[in-house]
């Protein structure tokens, strides 16, 4: 694709791709099938119980008429309470056994079939981040996967337990039924039988319009969603300029749409009900027609009636369950459409080639090094260049010149479309990821922090490290002494939006992650920016000593910090225009030598 | 909570409307099972084809009454529903835009958010939920025990005893799995958080090849989130059954009670309407039932309306009032001390500064020292514990806080990025600004060149957050927001940090030219960033311990003379 993906137009479902999205929910079933199986089976004793209670509730209250039928006839009768007694025991029997097999079938639903599809898909979802390419995750906002993984899978999850529940109770309650009012009366069956697929067609085409306005309104929320993250997020400088008003204006414009999409799912979702109940009540004024009819030309006994005028009430109950049925599934495709998606994005390739460590020399080079985020607009265009082993790389040049573009390169988070990139003479595109990846330490612009003591985080490299190693780490990147003024010292939790660190404090803490870490290539992206500047020469002597034997590749706007390079690679626009040590530069008298001054001019003049 | 439901009030007329047709249905719906008895007693068993035709057209025209009334009644209800959620949003969005910064600093962002879309959509699902039986459930109960009564009390007396029993049990189970809603929530707060984080550090995780241990914390917390609403689930799930063992029972009772009262000759009962009372029965048991199933939903949206609440009720930015003034750029520290907790060591201590109307200044000090708190009191974010900081000579506590910030540019530490067009980004700060304005803000950011490499220019969308750009070139969209805005301060927060040497310092060239007469202040660690400022304050560890020009504190400020060594890399020419 030549263009970015344009905003997401409204999603509508296909029948075929709805066809997908089923056929993919009951294969995610495997694994659970033998409880599924045993859920039929008391479904199956539940449907019986519901079956046989109306048929022995008929008989009782056939006796009840058949008595009260005699006695204002005139004739002497009793016994009736004695009569209906052992009927009315086995029906207690029946409804106890009725409740409990609806009790142990719902908790098995609930503990194996919505705990398969939530937090089984759940954790898949996270799973696949773990293998997701770095481009995507770039590409697309937190706030959306969020509500993937949260929202839809609860939506899924929650309505597949109603689905399988209530779909599968309504039908076998219906073939129950329909078995029996066909041995009844073969004629009146055949009445009922024929206005069922209307109800089940009629209450289809609803929930098929329902699900395409979920869609919608699923989209109008995740916008609203995106909406509200950012005002949050960026709260100091909208607050800064006077903005509230301006926020809440987009705000109640998304707001707006999605009230409007909630409305109109919500209204046609609820049509599916009394049309249903509309098309029952036709059925049995039907029933009513016929039987009637057949009654007064003597083709049929008045008992048989009855007894289907009975049959087609409770014929009614299973259908309503049904479509209400069909109602959650749209919900459900809507849902689980966006959860498929997101695990069936593509992954990152899995590279094969098994890397170790220890006797990686640290040597790296690109060559003839091709790249572009956007294939309209290249930005990297033949680079080339090499690193031996230990030596200090410096990257300098203008922002935006692609230097942090380079450190994606090397670490595998996006791939060179032309060129080759070695380490220790291997291309790696013929070593393992994450074994690659491994080779490098490093220290970014942005700093990342996770909930959790110091200590875990310093340890983050690192995960085996003694206590005393992390305090060694953290003396060196003179981060010991602030930690110790902390409440809790090295126990103290903290995130990256704690407000007991300050920005350089959180960045030296990523340094001593990095020096705990110890790894043969060091990536250092605008380490030190955001540090103090009064440590920073501490942290320069501090990094000379990690550096030493390390092939490093530096990122910093403080010329300073690179005087000392091997190596220092000027960058701009995507290309290589000197390299050279920094005295070679100087005496070349080009762009580096204008930037060098452009700094000491204002330093020193 | 009072203040959650007032979003319903508004609409109260078609609410009402609701209502009515929802029970006129209902009503509909209570008089079949009389029509369908009468179509077995008088037209089936009396042979009578003429009375079946005149019952069933009675019973159609009652369906399509029952369809109509509920077709309109949820119509209605939909819009209601959507109307109020809508409202509480705008209100609690609203709510939010007006926190204090403190406010803010206790509740992190994610719950904030979670609190302002999921917890409302929560309450208007339970109410969608609500609204088709919160009305026909009384009327089919009501209605139904009413017609029993008239056929015999003492029957009517079961279905009245039925009913209650069953919302007792509903509530019961309601009070146990209300905690286990709340946890819930709290978990999933927890997993959300932990997912971004995640997303946030993907280079670092892969860098250090921790997705292993990423994925494990995360599976975890969701292990333990997902058994507890199973276990809420469970509880839940239990009304159902319990429900309708009762109804059946009461059915098995009133066949009994109906049975032994005919034989006895005490009720006036027929055959007919025994028939029709098991009837009512199950209607109101699935009425009931489906209550039931909106009801369980209930304990969830009380959780979520306390957590609304809860950031209904944090304190709202208290510098809404005061007086309006036109700042001139005069600003004032006497004795300024503030500390961001109670009995908490302070973040400024005893500082005191004088920035004349249109002098450029530069603060400089190490992190930690007190910079950015600084910038936070002059924006009015937060209020001075001791001390008091004037404008032109004015006590900032008697002007409102949206009037200084009207008079103070700022470019925040962190640079803030909305979704939307670089022209909207720029134009945020002034509203109605022309391109020509714009262009110029670009210009002298430094970004004119990029933006103009763009085949949309100033029509180029960016993302969420800027995710399509540069650090640097964040930082100069924010700086080029920033000069569109006409102010008499202008206050950049480190706002160069990732820009290089050159690109800085072309843009300061620029600024000093554009910003003459305005009063400027520069907050930075860069000894080269503010040597040129015509007064330099060195900060250290929240106190001010000096003030000068360059060369002034080369000679005799330690603390300076050492952060301009550290950056010469001590290395003089």
């Amino acid at each position: 694709m030549s263009r970015r993906r344009a905003p997401k137009p409204t999603e509508s479902v296909s029948v075929q791709e709805g066809t997908t999205i089923y056929r993919k929910l009951f294969l995610e079933a495997r694994p659970i099938w033998k409880w599924l199986a045993l859920s039929c089976l008391m479904c199956t004793v539940i449907i019986a119980c519901a079956v046989a209670g109306p048929k022995l509730t008929g008989q009782v209250t056939d006796q009840i008429y058949a008595f009260w039928e005699a006695k204002t006839a005139g004739q002497a009768v009793s016994g009736l309470v004695q009569a209906i007694l052992p009927t009315l025991g086995i029906l207690l029997g029946v409804y106890a056994l009725g409740a409990g097999m609806q009790w142990l079938n719902m908790y098995l639903m609930n503990n194996v079939v919505s705990r398969h599809y939530t937090c089984t898909i759940r954790i898949r979802m996270s799973d696949k981040i773990r293998r997701l390419p770095v481009k995507f995750v770039d590409g697309t906002p937190v706030g959306q996967i969020l509500e993937q993984m949260t929202d839809d899978v609860s939506t899924m999850g929650n309505s597949i337990h109603q689905v399988v529940d209530v779909l599968m109770q309504g039908f076998l309650q219906l073939i129950f039924i329909a078995a029996a009012m066909i041995l009844e009366d073969w004629r009146l069956g055949l009445v009922v039988l024929l206005t069922t697929p209307l109800t089940l067609l009629l209450s289809m085409a609803v929930s098929n319009v329902a699900g395409k306005q979920f869609s919608a309104m699923f989209q109008r929320s995740a916008e609203l969603y995106s909406v509200v993250e950012e005002s949050y997020t960026n709260f100091s400088t909208t607050r800064a300029y006077n903005l509230e008003s301006a926020m809440e204006d987009k705000h109640r414009v998304a707001k707006e749409r999605s009230a409007q999409a909630y409305e109109k799912a919500m209204y046609i979702s609820s049509l599916v009900q009394p049309l249903t109940t509309l098309v029952n009540a036709l059925t049995y004024i039907a029933l009513n027609l016929v039987g009637g009819y057949l009654v007064v030309k003597n083709l049929a006994p008045v008992g048989a009636v009855v007894t289907m005028i009975l049959y087609a009430r409770q014929f009614s109950a299973p259908l309503e369950q049904i479509a209400q049925g069909f109602g959650q599934m749209q919900r459900t495709v809507a849902a689980s459409r966006r959860v498929f998606r997101f695990l069936e994005e593509p992954e990152e390739d899995q590279r094969q080639g098994a890397v170790d460590s220890r006797q990686v020399k640290g040597e790296v080079e690109l060559s003839h090094v091709t790249f572009s985020y956007r294939p309209d607009q290249p930005l990297i265009r033949d680079l080339s260049f090499r690193a031996e082993a230990g030596q200090t790389v410096a990257i300098v040049g203008p922002t935006g010149a692609g230097k942090t573009t380079i450190v994606n390169l090397l670490m595998g988070f996006y791939d060179i479309s032309a060129g080759e990139i070695r380490i220790d003479g291997r291309p790696l595109s013929q070593m393992n990821r994450e074994e690659a990846r491994s080779l490098f330490a490093m220290v970014l612009q942005e700093t990342w922090l996770f909930r959790g003591t110091v200590a875990e985080n310093v340890a983050y490299g690192c995960p085996g490290a003694t206590m005393e190693q992390i305090r060694q780490a953290c003396r060196d990147s003179y981060c010991d002494r602030f930690i110790r003024t902390l409440p809790q010292g090295y126990d103290t939790v903290i995130d990256d939006e704690s407000a007991t660190l300050s920005g350089g404090q959180k960045q030296l803490l990523t340094i001593a992650r990095a020096i705990l870490a110890n790894r043969r290539l060091l990536i250092l992206d605008e380490a030190t920016s955001n540090v103090d500047t009064r440590t920073e020469i501490l942290i320069q002597k501090a990094m000379d000593k990690l550096m030493q034997g390390r092939t490093c590749f530096v990122i910093a706007h403080r010329l300073s910090t690179i005087v000392g390079a091997d190596r220092i690679l000027v960058i701009r626009d995507g290309d290589i225009v000197e390299q050279g040590t920094h005295r070679e530069l100087l005496a070349q008298g080009g762009f580096y030598a204008q930037l060098y001054a452009s700094q000491y001019d204002k330093a020193i003049s | 909570m009072k203040r959650i439901f007032s979003h319903l009030l508004p609409y109260w007329r078609q609410t009402l409307a609701a209502a009515l047709l929802m029970a006129l249905a209902a009503l509909c719906q209570l008089m079949l099972p009389t029509l369908m008895s009468s179509v077995v007693d008088e037209g089936v068993y009396a042979r009578d084809f003429a009375q079946i035709l005149r019952y069933c057209g009675w019973m159609l025209v009652l369906a399509a009454g029952a369809m109509a009334a509920t077709v309109a009644s949820r119509k209605l209800s939909a819009r209601v529903v959507a109307a109020f959620t809508a409202s509480l949003q705008g209100y609690v969005f609203h709510k939010v835009m007006g926190l204090s910064h403190e406010a803010i600093g206790r509740m992190d962002t994610g719950t904030l958010v979670t609190r302002s879309t999921q917890d409302v959509s929560n309450l208007s699902w339970v109410a969608a939920e609500l609204s088709g039986s919160i009305i026909s459930v009384p009327v089919l109960f009501l209605g139904g025990v009413a017609l029993t009564f008239q056929v015999d009390p003492v029957l009517a007396l079961v279905v009245l005893c039925a009913v209650p029993l069953v919302v007792l049990a509903v509530v019961l189970v309601g009070r146990r799995a209300a905690p286990l809603w709340e946890r819930s929530n709290a978990y999933i707060d927890q997993q959300n958080e932990l997912i971004r984080q995640r997303l946030r550090g993907i280079r670092v995780i892969r860098a250090f090849r921790r997705e292993d241990h990423e994925q494990e914390k995360i599976a975890k917390a969701t292990r333990e989130m997902a058994s507890n609403i199973i276990r809420a689930n469970v509880a839940m799930g239990s009304v159902s059954p319990i429900a309708s063992l009762c109804f059946n029972c009461a059915a098995l009772v009133i066949l009994y009670l109906g049975a032994s009262r005919m034989e006895s000759g005490v009720s006036a009962a027929t055959g007919g309407d025994i028939l029709a009372l098991i009837q009512y029965v199950a209607y109101i048991m699935s009425g009931v039932l489906s209550a039931a199933f909106a009801v369980v939903m209930v304990p969830r949206a009380v959780v979520s309306a306390r957590r609304i609440a809860q950031v209904l009720n944090l304190p709202e930015d208290g510098r809404r009032q005061g007086k309006e003034a036109t700042l001139q750029g005069g600003i004032t520290l006497e004795h300024v001390t503030f500390s961001f907790q109670d009995g908490a060591e302070p973040a400024l201590q005893d500082v005191s500064m004088d920035i004349r109307p249109g002098q450029q200044v530069a603060i400089i000090g190490s992190t930690g020292s007190g910079k950015s708190t600084l910038v936070q009191l002059l924006l009015g974010f937060r209020q001075a514990q001791t001390g008091e900081l004037a404008f032109d000579g004015e006590d900032s506590r008697r002007l409102s806080g949206a009037c200084i910030r009207r008079q103070i540019s700022c470019v925040l530490q962190k640079t803030a990025i909305y979704s939307g067009t670089i022209r909207e980004n720029v134009a945020m700060g002034k509203a109605g600004a022309t391109d020509g304005e714009i262009w110029r803000a670009l210009e002298i950011a430094q970004l004119a060149g990029y933006v103009r490499s763009l085949p949309d220019g100033l029509d180029h969308r960016l993302e969420l957050s800027g995710g399509n750009l540069s650090g640097g070139q964040r930082q100069r969209l924010a700086i080029a927001r920033a000069l569109v805005k006409d102010a008499a301060i202008y206050i950049f927060d480190d706002s160069f940090s990732a820009l290089d040497f050159l690109t800085e310092s072309r843009l300061r060239a620029c600024l000093r030219e554009y910003l003459a007469g305005k009063t400027q202040i520069v907050v930075t660690q860069r000894v080269t960033t503010a040597k040129n400022a015509g007064c330099i304050f060195v900060m250290d560890q929240g106190r001010l311990v000096d003030a000068g020009t360059h060369d002034q504190l080369l000679g005799r400020c330690p603390v300076y003379r050492e952060i301009y060594l550290s950056q010469t890399g001590g290395d003089t020419p």
